[in-house]
């Protein structure tokens, strides 16, 4: 590392401490977010004064011009006057950064260290190259498996690396408004996953993981990319959230009503399978019972029972009409190979293999469901983990629109099968190789225990207090003054913090443009309007409506 | 202005006229206090009449935009100089420095506009090797002193900064002081007031009487008289800017020369002047009444340091009172609600209209305020913040005692400790009592 080479960028003000300092900054020398460094001494261990680099971050700049005063642009807007024709000054811009101190290395060691004496005030200000910014990123990352995701967003030249081990073990959260960059950074991630082979399973809702397996042959040839619709399979442990889901998908019942549903939960035997066949059992069974007059359930009312059976009626129609939507989506892209969910409890290596990446396409089930199917999946993968055969390699479970499987409390929805099972795999996970990461638009809306959890945090663009308040509070590293700068980010830009990188850091996210869903298309609606032909059908309709309306305006024995 | 009501209006809702009237109310008898609004409205009736009859009203024209496209041609210099006035016991710490703010709006970035730190000096009063004033026995009470020479080395540095602009000759179409043109000299006359180094008279004017710079050529009165004579003869015209006027030379002057012209009776003069000092009426307060904003006085030719005036008779300085230059003193009312400010020159106006025209329009970009707005800049520029003033205080604090250490006595080391620990007694150290913080 060659420091002479750097350019000067300004000077250390008035009074340091060892996390932060203050500079003067020439104009246009360096932008937030860019890494920076000064000259100092620190006493060494051994009572010597040893000469170092100390590295930071500009984490806000700000620029006053003392010398102009306010009632000046009154007059200036008031005259319509052009300050470049009178003698206020214009050049005289003071910028002042704020820097949060990184660290500090020794001469010929990248090893940053932490500051435990203050930095010079007085001390010049200097930009290091782009190649000693990566390498002591790098050096500093000290990571066996570095995954590339982009470039620091002051500097492109900079290539960013995060660490995988931290990555897949110590779970991550990626957080922004919708269109921010979020599925391009988990795209990203999952591109350098693929290579490792590493495997992983996505809860995909909006299908915008579909183009790995479009690419699959050309981008990943030596893995194995599984795309499946959900299967509702049952078994007879799985009660409760069988329970739970009749409850909140029929009409709601008493008492009474309850205890003869938990009653007959217990009564009907199922050995294991599809869950709708499993509740077309039960409408048969109490059916039966109602009619049979009682004999098994001597305290219920027989239209007690019936109510049950119209409720049980009631979820299958809804399973089936979820069923069928998500299916008319998959027909959408016939072109994609869809396979049913193997029954994670007897075959988890048809979904979780070395260099597999299964994606779970949920598409058209309601939250409920789509939180049991979860919650069933992953509760039988991480008993495969836990078990002492580990029967499954380690893997990564991506929960896209986090929300929906591990709402707050406040959201009235804790009862959601998924959030016990997602806290309960993501609060053990680290012992067993079953990392989690959870991408929302909505962190505020997030259960606050598993939110918690993610020791990593990747942040996008993001302008609702509640949201930012929510990431901050969330997140051990992400800074004050990087949560300020969340609203301002463009697309694909990023914050990083937490274990997988060793100081947060703004992020300008990789675009991986091949990776992108065909099929799906980019929701351009006006021109989707301006090719519209209608469809054959709707012509016939058309063009036998006119005759039809005819006649029963002619038609006067009909009633008005 | 039709009558004597208007007039009285005027003073009621003029807020610096109100506050003299509570000053009066406080210092003067009953009587004073019950005519003092009479009084004030009858002065001011008197001469507005005088002015209307001299023709010394005139109404300047400002059209912001326009006049700005037209002058951004123009290189302006403003002057301002800036002293840390704080000391600590047993040292007297100055630090004083003067800035200039040169600006040509219509220059490329680049070189539009300038800063300049002119003149700077850093040291300690009580050092005998310090380089400004020769080390002189205080014959009276220090502060009296310590103060004085704090300003006339701020005068004489602010002077100094214009005539080396002078000499540099630069290209200035104006050249304004924050402050007067000409300050009185009256008070570095006294008996004792240290005369300046020879180190310090050769930097500030190196052309000055290179031969021989004896301890009278090196006095403030001889060493400013030689700057204010070098600004005479400046090429390009330089103002000097009063905020507020807290005299009334402007009027005392007006009558004067009405009375040499036999058109106010000696009489008359004379107790009018008595009756603007009973009452503490300034050019300011008269002015602001009479004048409308955007009117301008046309100046008079004012004699500023009077022979035989106060602690000036009798000293050794009183026949040098002659040999400084007369000032050129009129007014510029800016806006409504401010008091005029007070333009001073060495040299009558060539251009009086335009150049009055041009200082309006630069006070209108404080609409305000009412002040110039480039010696607005080149005040904040020259002030002394707050931080370069607390570490000279700590650097000569710990010379201080570095210098008791080295000594080596108890006595004075424990005599240095009490002086840096001492505090001032003031209203805000007083003891706190219950628990607060």
């Amino acid at each position: 590392m060659n420091t002479k080479k750097w350019k000067s960028i300004g000077t250390v003000l008035g009074e340091t401490n060892i996390s932060e300092f203050y500079f003067s900054l020439k104009n246009y020398k360096a932008k937030k977010g860019d890494i920076i460094t000064t000259e100092s001494k620190v006493p060494s261990s051994e009572g010597k004064i040893e000469e170092v680099t100390v590295w930071g971050k500009i984490s806000s700049i700000e620029s006053t011009n003392v010398f102009f005063p306010t009632e000046a642009a009154q007059e200036l807007t008031n005259e319509n006057i052009n300050i470049r024709d009178t003698i206020l000054p214009t050049t005289r811009d003071e910028l002042i950064c704020k820097v949060i101190i990184l660290g500090f290395t020794l001469k010929n060691n990248l090893k940053l260290m932490p500051l435990n004496y203050p930095v010079r005030p007085a001390a010049p200000v200097s930009y290091p190259s782009s190649e000693d910014v990566e390498a002591l990123l790098i050096s500093d990352l000290n990571s066996e498996h570095p995954l590339f995701i982009g470039s620091l967003l002051a500097r492109d030249a900079v290539k960013i690396k995060i660490d995988a081990d931290n990555l897949v073990s110590r779970h991550v959260s990626i957080f922004g408004m919708s269109g921010s960059g979020k599925t391009v950074m988990v795209r990203r991630i999952m591109d350098e996953l693929l290579k490792k082979k590493y495997p992983m399973l996505v809860l995909d809702i909006h299908g915008d993981y579909l183009g790995f397996i479009q690419k699959q042959k050309k981008l990943y040839p030596k893995n194995e990319v599984k795309l499946f619709y959900p299967n509702l399979s049952v078994s007879s442990d799985d009660k409760e959230i069988i329970y739970t889901l009749i409850d909140k998908l029929g009409n709601s019942l008493t008492d009474p009503q309850k205890d003869f549903l938990s009653s007959l939960l217990e009564k009907v035997k199922y050995e294991g399978g599809s869950l709708l066949k499993y509740i077309e059992l039960l409408v048969r069974k109490a059916r039966e019972y109602a009619s049979d007059s009682s004999k098994s359930f001597k305290n219920i009312r027989p239209a007690s029972m019936y109510v049950v059976v119209r409720s049980l009626g009631q979820v299958a129609k809804k399973l089936k009409n979820m069923e069928q939507t998500n299916f008319r989506h998959r027909q959408k892209m016939s072109k994609l190979k869809f396979e049913e969910l193997p029954d994670a409890a007897t075959e988890p290596e048809k979904i979780i293999n070395k260099g597999q990446l299964s994606i779970l396409y949920l598409k058209g089930y309601e939250n409920l469901p789509a939180s049991a199917i979860v919650s069933i999946l992953l509760e039988n993968l991480f008993k495969h983990r836990q078990e002492v055969e580990e029967e499954i390699p380690p893997f990564l479970t991506i929960i896209e629109e986090a929300h929906n499987f591990i709402p707050s409390r406040s959201e009235d929805k804790d009862n959601l099968p998924s959030v016990d099972t997602i806290r309960k795999v993501i609060t053990e996970g680290r012992k067993f190789g079953t990392g989690i990461m959870i991408i929302s638009q909505r962190p505020s809306r997030l259960d606050e225990t598993i939110a918690s959890q993610c020791n990593s945090q990747i942040v996008f663009r993001m302008v609702n207090q509640k949201d930012q308040r929510a990431t901050t509070r969330d997140s051990e590293t992400l800074s004050v003054d990087d949560s300020k700068q969340l609203p301002n980010l463009a697309n694909g830009q990023g914050i990083i913090s937490g274990q997988v990188v060793n100081f947060s850091l703004p992020v300008q996210i990789k675009f991986d443009a091949e990776l992108i869903n065909d099929d799906i298309g980019n929701e351009n609606f006006i021109s989707a309007v301006e090719n519209w032909d209608d469809k054959e059908s709707v012509k016939q309709r058309k063009k036998f409506a006119k005759d039809f309306s005819n006649i029963t305006s002619i038609d006067r024995r009909r009633a008005n | 202005m039709s009558n004597e009501t208007d007039i009285k209006n005027k003073i009621k809702s003029n807020s610096s006229l109100f506050t003299n009237f509570v000053k009066n109310a406080v210092s003067a008898s009953p009587k004073v206090q019950n005519n003092f609004l009479d009084v004030s409205a009858q002065v001011a009736l008197t001469i507005q009449k005088i002015l209307e009859d001299a023709d010394l009203i005139t109404n300047l024209e400002y059209k912001g935009k326009d006049f700005w496209s037209e002058n951004k041609c123009k290189t302006s210099c403003f002057v301002d100089g800036g002293v840390d006035k704080t000391s600590i016991i047993s040292s007297a710490p100055l630090s004083i420095r003067t800035g200039s703010y040169i600006v040509k709006p219509d220059a490329a970035d680049k070189n539009r506009e300038f800063f300049e730190e002119s003149m700077v000096f850093l040291g300690d009063l009580y050092d005998p090797k310090n380089e400004l004033y020769d080390f002189a026995e205080d014959d009276f009470d220090e502060d009296q002193m310590l103060n004085k020479k704090k300003d006339g080395a701020r005068i004489i540095f602010e002077a100094v900064t214009i005539v080396k602009h002078i000499l540099l000759n630069r290209k200035f179409d104006y050249c304004f002081l924050h402050g007067p043109i000409e300050a009185t000299v009256m008070p570095f006359t006294v008996m004792g007031f240290p005369t300046f180094t020879k180190f310090a008279v050769e930097n500030m004017l190196p052309f000055y009487n290179k031969n021989k710079l004896n301890a009278e050529a090196r006095h403030f009165i001889n060493v400013y008289l030689e700057a204010l004579n070098s600004i005479k003869k400046s090429k390009f015209p330089i103002y000097g800017i009063v905020e507020t006027s807290n005299s009334a030379p402007y009027i005392k002057n007006l009558l004067f020369n009405y009375k040499s012209k036999g058109t106010i009776s000696e009489k008359d003069f004379k107790s009018t002047l008595a009756t603007i000092k009973n009452y503490k009426i300034t050019d300011s307060h008269l002015l602001e009444i009479i004048l409308q904003s955007g009117q301008a006085i046309k100046p008079l030719e004012v004699k500023k340091q009077i022979k035989g005036f106060s602690v000036t008779s009798g000293s050794a300085w009183e026949e040098k009172m002659d040999s400084f230059p007369s000032v050129h003193i009129g007014y510029i009312k800016i806006n409504d609600h401010s008091a005029p400010i007070r333009i001073e020159s060495l040299n009558p106006s060539k251009n009086l209209i335009k150049d009055y025209e041009y200082i309006l329009a630069t006070a209108r970009l404080l609409p305000n305020y009412g002040f110039p707005v480039g010696l607005n800049v080149v005040d904040k520029f020259a002030k002394i913040p707050n931080w370069m003033s607390k570490a000279s205080r700590k650097y000569y604090a710990t010379h201080l005692l570095k210098q008791a250490i080295r000594s080596k006595d108890q006595n004075t080391i424990s005599l240095a400790v009490k002086i840096l620990s001492k505090k001032v007694r003031s209203w805000r150290n007083r003891p706190l009592g219950g628990l607060a913080r």
